[in-house]
């Protein structure tokens, strides 16, 4: 089979540290690759240096020699090189230029100069497989939406070499299932994809090959018996923490929507005091939204009861000491980041100060206490985020998809170290995860948001449902 | 063919609404001290509503009746003329009448007439990223401000608290977003400088924008003739 990506002791470093060293692999032709690795080994380095982001955007010293279809790329421009190699990037809600869907679709392939005709074939199938209404606003999409947008858009441009950086990141099951199928689909056309990502469970049973990133090299792994673990489930001994039936938040017929769309619609139910609620529904059905009405950062009109404050069953207004008992983790841990070093993060407004070194250690946040926030990776900063939240000891702790960008290690200790806290503080904790290896571990009780005026309650056997385990 | 009954707002073509709107800018102007003009500007308001959202004319005309009171009163305070006060609202209407056709049209539609008649595609980009930072902005900064609180920080006036829980996520995000845009802008192959890129979507004249733009030139004339 034609070897398209030929990588020959490539090394590279950011200021004198070696992200990669003496790197050596190659790739052929209608392959489907995982590239795998710890938080923070070089995955996203690797895909930039392929991709030719590293050097022309991003400095950095790069020696060795990466071609693609025969032709060394290293110090070609990225324009040169995106006409063979498709990438999708992290962070899809930061790369959308266009006011409309089918617009931002069809951006890559007007610059590569398709047909017309071509570019809305391929926008009437792409919005139809990513269930995406392509005369839709952008910014108001949802996560998952987005990232799908974005993946579409890199798809649309047709190179036969598509690379993607975790792209089921916010995305549902189902919606990673189908992106799967896709790209399998297209390798067995003989377009050669490679997924950087850390959801193992969903993605291994389609990958043709596993490239691992460990100690700054790249080693091939077996597929067969490469690591069963991880796409296992977390399992988690009992809580001890038994809820009580007093609810802490009521709802009843609430309604919420923006312009003319509708997002909740008469929707009732109640969270109880002492709970693990976990919400489920499929991308942009609103539980961003339902959350933050929870939390009251999205203001319902009427049949919103919290019984958090003795006695109050209020629609005023969110202040300070409604924020010390709900703690909010945003999806984006950028937004709540702003001190000058970790420890100065996790300090601010804690519960005290021994409780906020009580978390440090709990995380093993102490070799990074000295750091800048903004200086860490995603998965760090989103730690670092919950645990200055979990600092604050909040009676409610509402977790917005808390597990994106965690290797599975990292995935493991977080899911412990929440139930944990929730054993011992009695909180009630309601998270949003697309994640079904933690979801069970998160949930004593689960509320599945089918449609804006229809949620399902259960217990643990709704979520084996929704994830069809 | 639209029905004019049912004809969609927003689809003045882009260029002629910019053309337009600042073809009535400089008439305006160039008539203020007449009375004709304030004529002129009525007649072009009412038409406006035939061919623009209304909604779009009605916010120019809170804006006329903010703004043009005050200067109206400021002129009246320090001159003591009628006429000069009216002259006055009559600059400050120009504007606000000459705007209106260039706001009913979309910043993507305008880029995208841009394209057609070939302006560099960097401008043209420049020009998509520079409207659509606007709400990105707004955005951005209600979402820190919402963070902020939910962090505990809520005087927003104290200049460490400003400094620390606002300004400091808020430039982290605009760079993020700014550098990450710029890389998938890249690696979606706007840099290929080729002169063959396609425009997906194209602007086309139609009558009503030949009617509109009759219209106007018919009330230049009644004005100036008259």
């Amino acid at each position: 089979m034609k070897k398209v990506i030929d990588v020959k002791n490539l090394s590279f470093k950011y200021a004198d540290e070696y992200v990669l060293k003496a790197v050596n692999f190659s790739i052929n032709e209608g392959e489907f690759v995982l590239l795998t690795g710890g938080s923070g080994e070089g995955k996203s380095t690797l895909i930039y240096l392929l991709s030719g982001i590293i050097p022309n955007l991003i400095y950095g010293e790069a020696s060795g020699e990466i071609d693609i279809n025969d032709r060394n790329i290293i110090n070609k421009k990225v324009s040169e090189i995106c006409i063979d190699v498709g990438i999708v990037l992290q962070n899809a809600d930061n790369q959308i230029i266009e006011k409309y869907v089918e617009d931002e679709l069809a951006f890559g392939g007007e610059n590569l100069g398709l047909k017309k005709e071509t570019i809305e074939q391929k926008i009437s199938l792409i919005s139809k497989i990513f269930k995406l209404d392509r005369k839709a606003v952008c910014r108001k999409l949802s996560g998952g939406q987005k990232q799908k947008l974005i993946t579409g858009s890199t798809l649309l441009m047709g190179q036969k070499i598509i690379i993607l950086d975790e792209p089921l990141a916010n995305l549902d099951e189902e919606s990673s299932i189908d992106l799967m199928r896709i790209l399998l689909s297209l390798t067995k056309k003989g377009f050669t994809v490679i997924v950087a990502e850390h959801r193992i469970d969903l993605i291994k049973p389609y990958v043709s090959k596993i490239l691992k990133i460990e100690n700054k090299s790249v080693i091939e792994m077996d597929i067969s018996t490469y690591n069963q673990e991880e796409i296992k489930r977390i399992i988690i001994n009992d809580i001890n923490q038994k809820h009580c039936k007093n609810p802490i938040f009521s709802f009843k017929d609430i309604n919420y929507s923006v312009k003319d769309k509708t997002i909740l619609s008469n929707l009732s139910f109640d969270i109880y005091q002492g709970e693990r609620a976990l919400l489920l529904g499929e991308n942009g059905i609103g539980k961003t939204t339902l959350m933050r009405v929870i939390a009251k950062l999205n203001k319902v009109k009427s049949g919103y009861v919290s019984y958090l404050k003795d006695g109050e069953k209020t629609l005023n207004k969110p202040d300070k000491k409604w924020f010390k008992k709900v703690g909010v983790i945003y999806q984006n841990p950028n937004y709540q980041l702003f001190m000058k070093t970790v420890k100065d993060e996790i300090y601010f407004n804690a519960f005290n100060k021994d409780y906020a070194d009580y978390i440090i250690k709990l995380f093993s946040l102490e070799k990074l206490c000295d750091r800048h926030p903004q200086s860490l990776s995603e998965g760090q900063k989103r730690k670092v985020t919950i645990a200055t939240i979990l600092a604050m000891k909040p009676e409610v702790l509402l977790l917005d998809e808390p597990t994106v960008g965690q290797d599975y290690n990292s995935l493991k200790k977080l899911v412990e170290i929440l139930n944990k806290i929730h054993e011992e503080t009695g909180n009630t904790m309601i998270t949003i995860t697309h994640d079904k290896r933690c979801a069970e571990a998160l949930c004593d009780r689960a509320l599945l948001l089918k449609k804006a005026d229809f949620l399902i309650e259960g217990d643990k056997s709704l979520v084996k449902e929704y994830f069809r385990y | 063919m639209r029905n004019f009954l049912t004809y969609k707002y927003n689809n003045l073509y882009p260029l002629l609404a910019i053309l337009t709107g600042l073809t009535i800018v400089i008439f305006g102007l160039v008539y203020a001290q007449h009375y004709e003009c304030t004529y002129f500007l009525v007649a072009v308001y009412l038409l406006s509503f035939l061919f623009i959202n209304y909604k779009t004319c009605l916010k120019g005309l809170i804006f006329l009746a903010i703004f043009g009171s005050f200067f109206f009163l400021f002129t009246y305070l320090s001159s003591s003329s009628i006429d000069q006060s009216v002259f006055m609202v009559n600059r400050i209407a120009s504007f606000t009448v000459g705007m209106l056709p260039g706001m009913s049209v979309g910043a993507e539609r305008l880029t995208r007439n841009l394209s057609q008649i070939r302006m560099p595609r960097g401008m043209v980009i420049g020009l998509l990223i520079v409207f659509s930072f606007m709400p990105t902005l707004t955005e951005e900064i209600k979402r820190i401000k919402e963070a902020m609180k939910t962090r505990g920080s809520y005087n927003i006036l104290n200049p460490k608290v400003l400094y620390r829980a606002f300004l400091i996520p808020f430039i982290t995000r605009i760079v993020d977003i700014s550098d990450t845009l710029s890389l998938s802008i890249e690696t979606r192959g706007f840099d290929l400088k080729s002169k063959n890129y396609t425009i997906y979507r194209k602007e086309y004249l139609t009558i009503y924008d030949v009617l509109f733009l009759l219209a106007i030139i018919a009330i230049i004339v009644l004005v100036t003739v008259l």
